[in-house]
């Protein structure tokens, strides 16, 4: 190779660099336009969101004394802890029992699995309020379970449906990634099968278990459709309450709120990252594990 | 162990679901009662067949098609940036960067493009302040600007299945290929190509499936010209009270979703087997895609 011809070989890699580059900084900026804009407009200080009538503090007042809102983010916060909490213990002994336990039914439960995650969720959505209404019981106005109202558990059901498929294939590409000597050889070593559990298995598949917790919850938090259909009043969680702003009155405040929950989700997440970390995962495993549990 | 999943999916997808299928042989007996079974027929179906359901279904599929297309066009060349042109030190927080948008609430995101788009919003008056239009833009409510919210709201499930195999790609793969005389097209296309094939797949897979049953985007950005199936199909719930029709819609919305992924499963087998025939070398198979 010529040294002008390594040349113009090195500059196309360069023009190919600079391409690259900056395409990639596009995407990041089409990627956060919506957020920074919703970020600058919680700082509105008019009575309408969309039109700008100064900086000031007004939304972030209203957001945080206003009973409503304050109801809606308490339900939303209550509706996600159960979901995660639901959806990480059915879909971690799913996940167990489908990567240990192979059998005939593992293909049909993975089918319907594939099932949930393709149906369109206006479609869930629809069909469990149709459910809903002809259970009655703990669904129902009439026969509530004590203490909880009916519309929370709607909201848990609801939820945890696509947030345990999730929390199942997580589980169940962690432990298939896993080598199954390990627990083999505890049980060589007399270790019960409780212990072999406590010892072996759950420390390896913890990662996927807290990525899988952390989905589940954010899901919760973030699902509008089921929400709008499934919830009542009184019990409508934050998402609804944007939803019906949306179609009626946009204020500030709908900003305000979100910025100040966006915060809180990011330090939420530092936190898993951090945890996941300290388990002495690189940072590319812990980005990794987070969004697609691999 | 995986018995309480079981049940809690038969007990409240499977059921319910059915229970939707049933309700699609039933009709509206008056304006009084949304549902009647006691005579069940194809009504509903003839009736979710006529012109005007029809051309809704077209668009959706029409958007979707185009919608997963872009997220492949933007996401494929970002997500070979992230994958070989940054160090592994910066990758993971790049690549965290990308989830950020992705944990604010969808509904949120979208009204973040409502005050962009809107005709008292920044892009609008930055345009009129700067001279360049003289009236205010009126992109809400239109087929564009569903469009573009549905390229933003579902882009990061096209990246992160992207990113995973071409993390994956062994670069000595690509160095190999040019010491052997392949220049960078020929590389891309035999090598980098073919080993990002699984991800590309399910990518395509991971945006096409939600964005097709879309409701939100569609709701809160387009109006009439930017209508999708998911809200017609809600609108039979929640305005018109017409269950028996609403259920068939919404039969027709999974079967299409079903249909077209069928569709692309069949084409991409034989796209793979015309490839196998033609290349000569056989390529080590890759580990099996994320998700």
């Amino acid at each position: 190779m010529s040294a002008v011809e390594a040349g113009r070989k090195g500059r196309r890699r360069d023009l190919a660099d600079v391409g690259l580059r900056s395409w990639a900084i596009l995407v990041y900026v089409f990627l956060f336009l919506p957020i920074l804009v919703i970020v600058v407009y919680s700082f509105n200080n008019g009575r309408a969101m969309i039109t700008w009538n100064g900086v000031g503090l007004n939304g972030y007042r209203t957001g945080l004394t206003d009973p409503t809102i304050q109801d809606a983010v308490k339900t939303s916060i209550v509706a996600a802890v159960g979901t995660a909490v639901m959806a990480t213990i059915l879909g971690s002994f799913a996940g167990i029992a489908l990567a240990r336990r192979k059998g005939k039914w593992t293909i049909l439960f993975l089918a319907l699995v594939f099932l949930i995650l393709v149906t369109p969720e206006i479609v869930e959505a629809i069909a469990l309020l149709l459910w809903y209404v002809r259970l009655g019981g703990p669904f129902g106005p009439h026969t509530p379970i004590p203490g909880i109202s009916y519309g929370m558990v709607r909201l848990w059901v609801g939820h945890s449906l696509f947030a345990t498929a999730v929390v199942t294939l997580i589980v169940r590409a962690r432990l298939q990634g896993l080598d199954e000597t390990l627990e083999e050889a505890a049980a060589d070593l007399y270790a019960t099968p409780a212990r072999r559990f406590r010892q072996i298995t759950l420390p390896l598949m913890l990662p996927a278990v807290l990525a899988g917790a952390l989905l589940a919850f954010s899901f919760s938090l973030d699902d509008t459709i089921i929400s709008s259909f499934v919830s009542v009043a009184g019990a409508s969680p934050w998402p609804v309450y944007v939803f019906s702003a949306v179609r009626n009155a946009l204020r500030p405040e709908v900003a305000s709120v979100s910025t100040l929950l966006l915060t809180l989700t990011l330090i939420a997440i530092a936190s898993v990252a951090l945890v996941l970390r300290r388990s002495g995962q690189s940072s590319k495993d812990v980005a990794k594990t987070m969004t697609v549990g691999g | 162990m995986a018995l309480p999943a079981w049940v809690w999916f038969l007990c409240f997808f499977t059921l319910p679901v059915l229970w939707i299928v049933y309700y699609s042989f039933g009709y509206k007996p008056d304006i009084y009662h949304p549902i009647a079974t006691d005579k069940l027929s194809l009504g509903s179906y003839h009736e979710a067949f006529s012109r005007a359901f029809v051309h809704v279904f077209s668009q959706t599929l029409q958007i979707s098609i185009i919608g997963t297309s872009l997220c492949l066009l933007i996401a494929f060349p970002f997500a070979y940036w992230l994958a070989t042109r940054v160090s592994p030190r910066w990758r993971g927080v790049l690549l965290g960067l990308v989830v950020v948008p992705f944990f604010v609430n969808f509904l949120i995101r979208t009204v973040g493009w409502l005050i962009l788009l809107s005709p008292a919003g920044p892009v609008s008056s930055l345009l009129q302040r700067w001279g360049l239009r003289s009236e205010p833009l009126h992109l809400l409510q239109t087929r564009g600007a569903v469009q573009l919210g549905v390229v933003y709201n579902y882009l990061a499930l096209m990246i992160l299945p992207l990113f995973v195999t071409l993390d994956r790609l062994d670069p000595a793969m690509r160095e190999a290929s040019k010491d052997l005389g392949a220049n960078r097209v020929k590389t891309f296309r035999q090598i980098t190509l073919p080993l990002a094939a699984p991800g590309i797949v399910a990518g395509l897979l991971l945006v096409f499936i939600p964005l097709t049953g879309d409701y939100i985007t569609a709701l809160v950005l387009g109006g009439a010209k930017g209508n999708m199936a998911g809200v017609v199909v809600a609108s039979q719930f929640t305005i018109a009270q017409d269950w028996a029709l609403g259920a068939a819609q919404a039969v027709i919305l999974i079967a299409m979703i079903m249909g077209t992924v069928a569709v692309f499963g069949l084409f991409a087998i034989a796209i793979r087997a015309i490839v196998r025939v033609s290349r000569r070398i056989t390529l080590p198979p890759v580990a099996e895609e994320a998700v």
